[in-house]
């Protein structure tokens, strides 16, 4: 099996897809011949040519724009958005124009477009580049929302999203490109709306997404010694969202905490935490526990932005807190 | 507004306790934190502080067995009414607030396990909402209760500002109905002493005991070196009142940090190995053996040790321990030498590997360089759990105990 990063699963996807089907092509600011500003789409411009690989003007509305129009006309675009801090240009395009055609048209338009984007904290990037915005897009009938982990997921979850006939917006975190794992020889489609569990366990279920699935990850090896069985659980697709996976995780546990990224104020995790109290209320051992960055702008200031930003001990405590163990 | 009482957990374990007698009447002034009665529990008899201020306006349960979470008494203000509220948790309640057919698709949704026996009648948390707190207790904890149909105001919550978890309900569920104590036998002459829970505590532990392979070292020590250190050390510590007991607490805490396979606990997954020498002193208290412990003696020095001891017996001889004051032992010391014991054998005290039974020190005739001597000798006997310990490992630690009593700077 072979080693990818995940940045390497991400141009893996893109490659493989760009050679099967001409419809697929990739758009974005700075993605050929520099190859992307996070280096996902290195070497594809010689392979593919200015054709497939289009460089952009640095105007987010006009290529998000312009990859809805490809896509209603049936191609399958990927559009790569910088950061995704630079969603907030394209959401006009992204939000009322690629969410609606298909359902206003009366379902003889679709628009299958793949808005690739990333961000994240953890390398001092300042307010305007860190941040997890993913949550707003969970709340927008029409769009599928993805957020992919590791790199075998990042592959497959983004071929799906190229072949979903949907609009998709896929996020990718920035620390985690390097990340590396072995993976399969061919590419596994994995579908939209389907969770991982990551871990087995049997007092707490974490529900983490992204980075922060690696967090729970280490607080769960941590919490074993104190002989507290943590599961985690990657959802891995916000939207559509594999909510009996959730739930049933949480009636084996009766304990959840929610964790990721994004502040914990309206973040993905509040959404999360409704859906298993209102599923799941009488399997309920403890209330359940929100981990996120904390509600202000992030900080440009290494130990700042590490106070701000949530870690393993973070969710390790949240954890401990469900088992009745914290302070 | 009244408070009401509850018997409080004092540690894990504990399903309930026996009140043995109230230290404020009804109508007297109550202050937070003042004794309020005296609580005998299976680990230790001790006086439980009032957790409100106010007038004690009714003692619920005047003495005997309760289980814990029980109400048992109320503090208010004075004047106030209180006979309906002290009872209002004996009393089931329909539960009215889910509707019928809410709870229908409830039920539905719900393990096929419950075998359809809803008891409708479940015994509500609402009845307490006549002046006490409101009663705080997990979903689940809620649902497993009214399946099986717990009280769940009987019950003492564990979780976060007490509430009742899951585990509480799982706990009471298990837990048999409290047993009331046996009627005296009017027979004869034979006197029948209620066991206390102190009581019922050793012969559980001990029987538990003599379920475990154990064997028995023995060995004789000439204590002239030991008895000069304890007379140097009362000389410079004249505050202290330093004794040879301490002096075999450090050495055995010095030699068990040398000997670590002995400082261990055998549990069916692994051997507990110990960083520390947590020391048991085993006291004769009127109510009973008690064994409080001495942390981490290896770091204590002979008179520390002797101030954490004087304490700690001084408070088992008054039953008032608390039960952290016996959690946590690695080992344990029992030394009946003041009673003029020779040498005896003592029962091991689980989940600890080895217990020393120290005797009594006496001049007796010993062979020095080939010639008789009178010598103080002190003999020792080691039981170990042989699941953990093997004997030449038990040797060892004997022989280093011996040799470091006999030249105590040996242990430094």
């Amino acid at each position: 099996m072979p080693e990818l990063s995940y940045r390497e699963a991400v141009r893996d996807a893109l490659t493989q897809a760009m050679r099967r089907d001409d419809d697929v092509f990739v758009m974005g600011e700075d993605i050929a011949e520099m190859g992307g500003s996070m280096g996902v789409t290195q070497g594809m411009l010689a392979e593919f040519g200015p054709e497939r690989i289009r460089n952009t003007p640095i105007s987010e509305i006009a290529l998000a724009g312009a990859a809805v129009g490809a896509a209603m006309q049936g191609m399958r675009p990927v559009a790569e958005i910088m950061y995704e801090d630079f969603l907030t240009i394209a959401t006009e395009q992204i939000v009322n124009q690629a969410a609606k055609h298909r359902y206003m048209s009366g379902g003889q338009l679709t628009v299958p477009v793949v808005f690739r984007t990333q961000g994240g904290a953890g390398w001092s990037p300042g307010a305007q580049h860190a941040q997890q915005l993913e949550s707003w897009f969970v709340h927008i009938p029409g769009l599928k929302v993805v957020f992919a982990s590791t790199p075998e997921d990042v592959r497959g979850l983004l071929w799906s999203s190229i072949y979903d006939d949907n609009p998709v917006v896929f996020f990718e975190h920035r620390t985690l490109y390097g990340l590396k794992e072995e993976v399969p020889e061919e590419i596994e489609p994995i579908p939209l709306g389907r969770a991982r569990v990551h871990r087995e366990g049997e007092d707490v279920t974490v529900i983490a997404t992204g980075r922060l699935v690696h967090e729970a990850l280490a607080a769960a090896a941590e919490a074993e010694k104190e002989g507290v069985s943590v599961e985690v659980v990657d959802p891995r697709t916000l939207q559509p969202l594999d909510e009996n996976a959730l739930v049933s995780s949480v009636k084996k546990t009766n304990r959840c905490v929610v964790a990721h990224e994004a502040v914990v104020r309206g973040g993905f995790g509040a959404e999360v935490a409704a859906v298993i109290q209102y599923q799941a209320f009488d399997w309920l051992d403890a209330p359940i526990e929100r981990v996120g960055a904390r509600f202000c702008p992030m900080p440009f200031a290494p130990v700042m932005e590490e106070w701000v930003v949530p870690h393993a001990n973070d969710v390790l405590e949240a954890v401990y807190r469900t088992v009745g163990r914290g302070n | 507004m009244a408070t009401e009482i509850k018997l409080p957990r004092l540690g894990q374990g504990m399903e309930s306790g026996t009140i043995v007698k109230w230290l404020k009447s009804e109508g007297d002034k109550v202050e937070k934190g003042e004794p309020l009665y005296e609580l005998d529990t299976d680990k230790v008899t001790q006086e439980v502080e009032a957790d409100a201020s106010g007038v004690l306006l009714r003692i619920a349960v005047a003495e005997g067995e309760v289980p814990v979470g029980r109400t048992i008494a109320v503090i208010g203000e004075q004047g106030e009414e209180v006979a309906e509220e002290a009872k209002a948790e004996d009393r089931p309640e329909e539960e009215g607030s889910p509707g019928p057919a809410r709870e229908a698709e409830r039920e539905r949704g719900r393990a096929a396990s419950t075998n359809g026996s809803q008891t409708e009648s479940a015994p509500a948390e609402r009845s307490l909402d006549t002046g006490a707190a409101r009663l705080k207790a997990s979903p689940l904890a809620r649902r497993i209760a009214r399946e099986r149909g717990i009280d769940l105001a009987s019950i003492s919550g564990t979780g976060p500002e007490g509430r009742v978890v899951a585990e509480d309900v799982e706990r009471a569920a298990a837990a048999p109905a409290s047993a009331a104590a046996p009627a005296p036998a009017a027979a004869g002459e034979v006197e029948a002493r209620p066991l206390t829970s102190i009581r019922r505590t050793i012969a559980r532990r001990l029987t538990q005991a003599w379920t475990i392979p154990v064997f028995q070292l023995t060995i004789s020590v000439d204590m002239t070196r030991t008895n000069e250190l304890v007379t140097k050390l009362r000389a410079a510590n004249p505050d202290v009142r330093i004794t040879v007991s301490d002096v075999l607490a450090k050495l055995s805490a010095a030699a068990l940090m040398k000997h670590r396979d002995v400082n261990v606990q055998y549990t069916e997954e692994a051997i507990l190995v110990f960083p520390s020498a947590n020391i048991g002193i085993a006291v004769a208290a009127p109510q009973g053996l008690v064994v409080p412990v001495i942390s981490a003696c290896e770091r204590r020095t002979i008179p520390e040790i002797a101030i954490a001891r004087v304490d700690v017996v001084e408070r088992a001889r008054a039953a008032k321990l608390q039960a952290a004051d016996m959690e946590g032992g690695t080992f344990t010391i029992s030394n009946l030498g003041m009673y003029g014991v020779e040498q005896f054998i003592a029962v091991l005290n689980p989940p600890q590997a080895a217990i020393l039974a120290v005797g009594t020190t006496e001049d007796r005739i010993v062979a020095v360089d080939g010639a008789p001597a009178v010598r103080p000798m002190l003999t020792l006997t080691l039981t170990c759990d042989h699941r953990a310990v093997d004997g030449a490992t038990g040797a060892e630690f004997l022989a280093t105990l011996k040799a470091s009593l006999e030249e105590p700077g040996l242990a430094l």
